[in-house]
């Protein structure tokens, strides 16, 4: 459906994107998630034919793009501004884009009533963008986007400026409508929630370059670079060298193993390894498991749905753990926290 | 002993201390009103009484000669002189404002280029253009035109839009410059090419500019009397040549005031009708 095939991006001599290729399917929910500055922008806006690239190329439905205009490529953007225009009604805005791709008076008509429909905003039609939400002017740029039934939606950012609550709102109902319509869709964000919740496949960004393309679950479960563990998920961090004792271990604190998953790393190399907060239990005392370090509890978080606990342990490391609504501790208590060696993350 | 040093800053800090909760915002804005109130609004009310020349048999008289031909004419030419230059203004004002918004790799360089004719006296810019525009000059040695631009209503118009262009070009350039870019990455990628985007998306959002622009410079185009004076004849004599020609040639100052209420009078009537058909709060509105 879309191939992107070694886009290349230098603004001077600034290097912006480097060399980044990667494909989506039809129908499918792409995000290329990163940090700002990443090249994330710079990419969807080079798919829209608003940036030129440097070098490589760009291809849609098996068709060379790379040197057409954005008005001949078919495509549906969402901006982060929203960019409706504001001397124009819902209305006018949404038939713009009919207009433009040749659509008859009465198709158009038809159109944009379906498209308001679509974004639940058929009594909005009349009102200029101005008079509207934040939240309902994304509907509104959504609609104006896919009216004109676009090859691919790009979306950049376009939750970015809304509140929380309304955020995860819009997430899921963004989801719902792309799964309704089947519109393959190509997401930037840097927040990993947005790419974690809505996404069939994540492309992790960083610097211009891909450290790694996969489902959003191998993306959080199994991260090939500590970059994207770091960026991806909280999680707790142990730095070591592995070592062959009983099975496979890291050293830690001297003292004290941690045990590793099957197929770690040979003896000698040195490594991080990364443990998620849903994967640490607490406890008062030991149980007597592998994995099991005391510490104190340092500041407990309540979530709304689940307690973070900040525990730091005895060589100095702040360990980060999930529990029940109501933890059964107080800041200041010793206690304990151990995982499975499954669940350890090794990079 | 330390003796505080009396800087700059600290005189400032001590004249603010003791005006601080004295002095409001409409305190501050009182020191223009009143100055544009004493010396523009009042001179031109005590305009009124000279002009009708109460004490006299005749009080009407200088009204009731303003409404003779020549002085009609005067009327409806700096009326159209001031259209006139207001499109030819506006127009070349837009291309530049644009190119400067949209594709000028050195915006700074440009602007400086274009305000600095401002520090240069009107007078000795009209007597440029005189000068180049004479028979013996540049532009009659490169198209051949004879000696026949000079003294003529085109003559004056190119000095009055020259003159009168960087007035054009500032709110031009910064209507266009405050339009956010996304909205044109948009009417693009929705299907519309270069020139629909001006069309549909550009020009609309810059009608604010544009209309602050025509008003600045119809208003100094209609009022102006160097330009004429220097570049126009005996027939592209406008009301402030007239005007002034009353006053300074012929000392009759009843009549110089009867034209100067007149044509202020027609000025604020021609921006009232302005208003009123173009609905400006509707056309500036959501922008």
């Amino acid at each position: 459906m879309l191939e992107v095939e070694g886009f290349t991006k230098y603004y001077g001599d600034l290097c912006a994107v480097d060399d980044l290729s990667f494909r989506i399917e039809e129908g499918e929910f792409v995000t290329l998630l990163g940090p700002s500055g990443c090249g994330k922008s710079t990419t969807l806006h080079a798919i829209a034919g608003l940036v030129e690239p440097t070098e490589g190329r760009i291809r849609l439905r098996g068709d060379n793009v790379t040197d057409l205009p954005p008005e001949k490529r078919n495509i549906g953007m969402a901006f982060q501004s929203t960019a409706l225009f504001p001397h124009m009604t819902v209305r006018e805005n949404i038939a713009y884009g009919l207009k433009m791709h040749g659509y008859s008076k009465a198709d158009i008509e038809d159109r944009v009533e379906e498209s308001l429909t679509l974004v639940d905003m058929p009594e909005h039609g009349e009102h200029k963008p101005g008079e509207l939400s934040g939240g309902q002017q994304q509907r509104v740029s959504l609609a104006r986007a896919l009216a004109y039934e676009p090859d691919i939606l790009l979306l950049d950012e376009p939750l970015t400026g809304l509140d929380r609550v309304l955020q995860e709102e819009m997430r899921s109902w963004l989801r719902r409508i792309q799964l309704e319509i089947g519109v393959t869709t190509l997401y930037v964000t840097h927040d990993q929630e947005d790419a974690l919740s809505m996404s069939d496949k994540v492309v992790v960004l960083r610097n211009g370059r891909a450290e790694q393309i996969g489902s959003p679950e191998s993306i959080y479960e199994s991260p090939e670079s500590p970059f994207v563990a770091e960026f991806v998920g909280k999680s707790t961090q142990f730095t070591g060298e592995v070592d062959e004792t009983d099975g496979k271990a890291v050293v830690y604190n001297d003292t004290k193993t941690i045990a590793l998953p099957d197929g770690a790393p040979s003896p000698g190399t040195d490594v991080t390894v990364y443990v998620r907060p849903e994967d640490i239990k607490v406890s008062t005392e030991p149980v007597g498991s592998t994995n099991e370090f005391p510490g104190t509890v340092l500041n407990i978080s309540n979530l709304g749905n689940r307690a973070e606990m900040a525990i730091e342990l005895a060589n100095g490391t702040t360990a980060l753990a999930h529990t029940g609504r109501f933890p059964d501790f107080g800041v200041g208590d010793d206690v304990c926290l151990r995982f499975d060696a499954n669940r350890v993350i090794v990079l | 002993m330390s003796v505080e040093r009396l800087t700059l800053g600290r005189v400032t800090h001590i004249v603010g201390e003791r005006l601080q909760g004295r002095v409001s915002n409409r305190h501050l804005a009182l020191l223009g009103v009143s100055f544009v109130g004493f010396f523009l609004i009042l001179p031109i009310i005590f305009l009124i009484p000279e002009s009708l020349n109460l004490g006299s048999s005749t009080p009407f008289e200088s009204y009731r000669r303003a409404m003779d031909g020549i002085y009609i004419d005067a009327f409806v030419r700096s009326f159209i002189f001031g259209l006139a230059t207001t499109a030819v203004t506006l127009a070349l004002a837009y291309l530049l404002a644009y190119y400067l918004t949209f594709a000028a790799k050195r915006v700074r360089i440009a602007m400086t280029l274009i305000i600095v004719p401002l520090w240069i006296a009107y007078i000795i810019r009209y007597f440029g253009i005189l000068l180049f525009l004479s028979p013996a000059g540049p532009f009659a040695s490169f198209t051949g035109i004879g000696p026949g631009l000079l003294f003529t209503s085109p003559a004056v118009i190119i000095g009055l839009a020259n003159v009168y262009l960087p007035f054009a070009v500032l709110p031009l350039y910064n209507s266009l410059n405050t339009i956010n870019k996304e909205l044109i990455d948009a009417s693009r990628v929705l299907g519309a090419n270069k020139w629909w985007t001006i069309v549909k998306v550009i020009f609309p959002l810059s009608l604010p500019g544009l209309v602050a622009a025509g008003l600045i410079v119809f208003i100094l185009a209609a009022g102006s009397f160097l330009g004429p004076a220097v570049l126009g004849g005996p027939r592209q004599s406008m009301i402030a040549n007239v005007i002034a020609n009353a006053f300074l040639e012929n000392f009759n100052i009843q009549f110089a005031s009867a034209l100067a209420i007149i044509y202020t009078v027609l000025l604020v009537g021609f921006l009232i009708a302005f208003n009123t058909v173009f609905d400006l709060q509707e056309v500036l509105e959501d922008i």
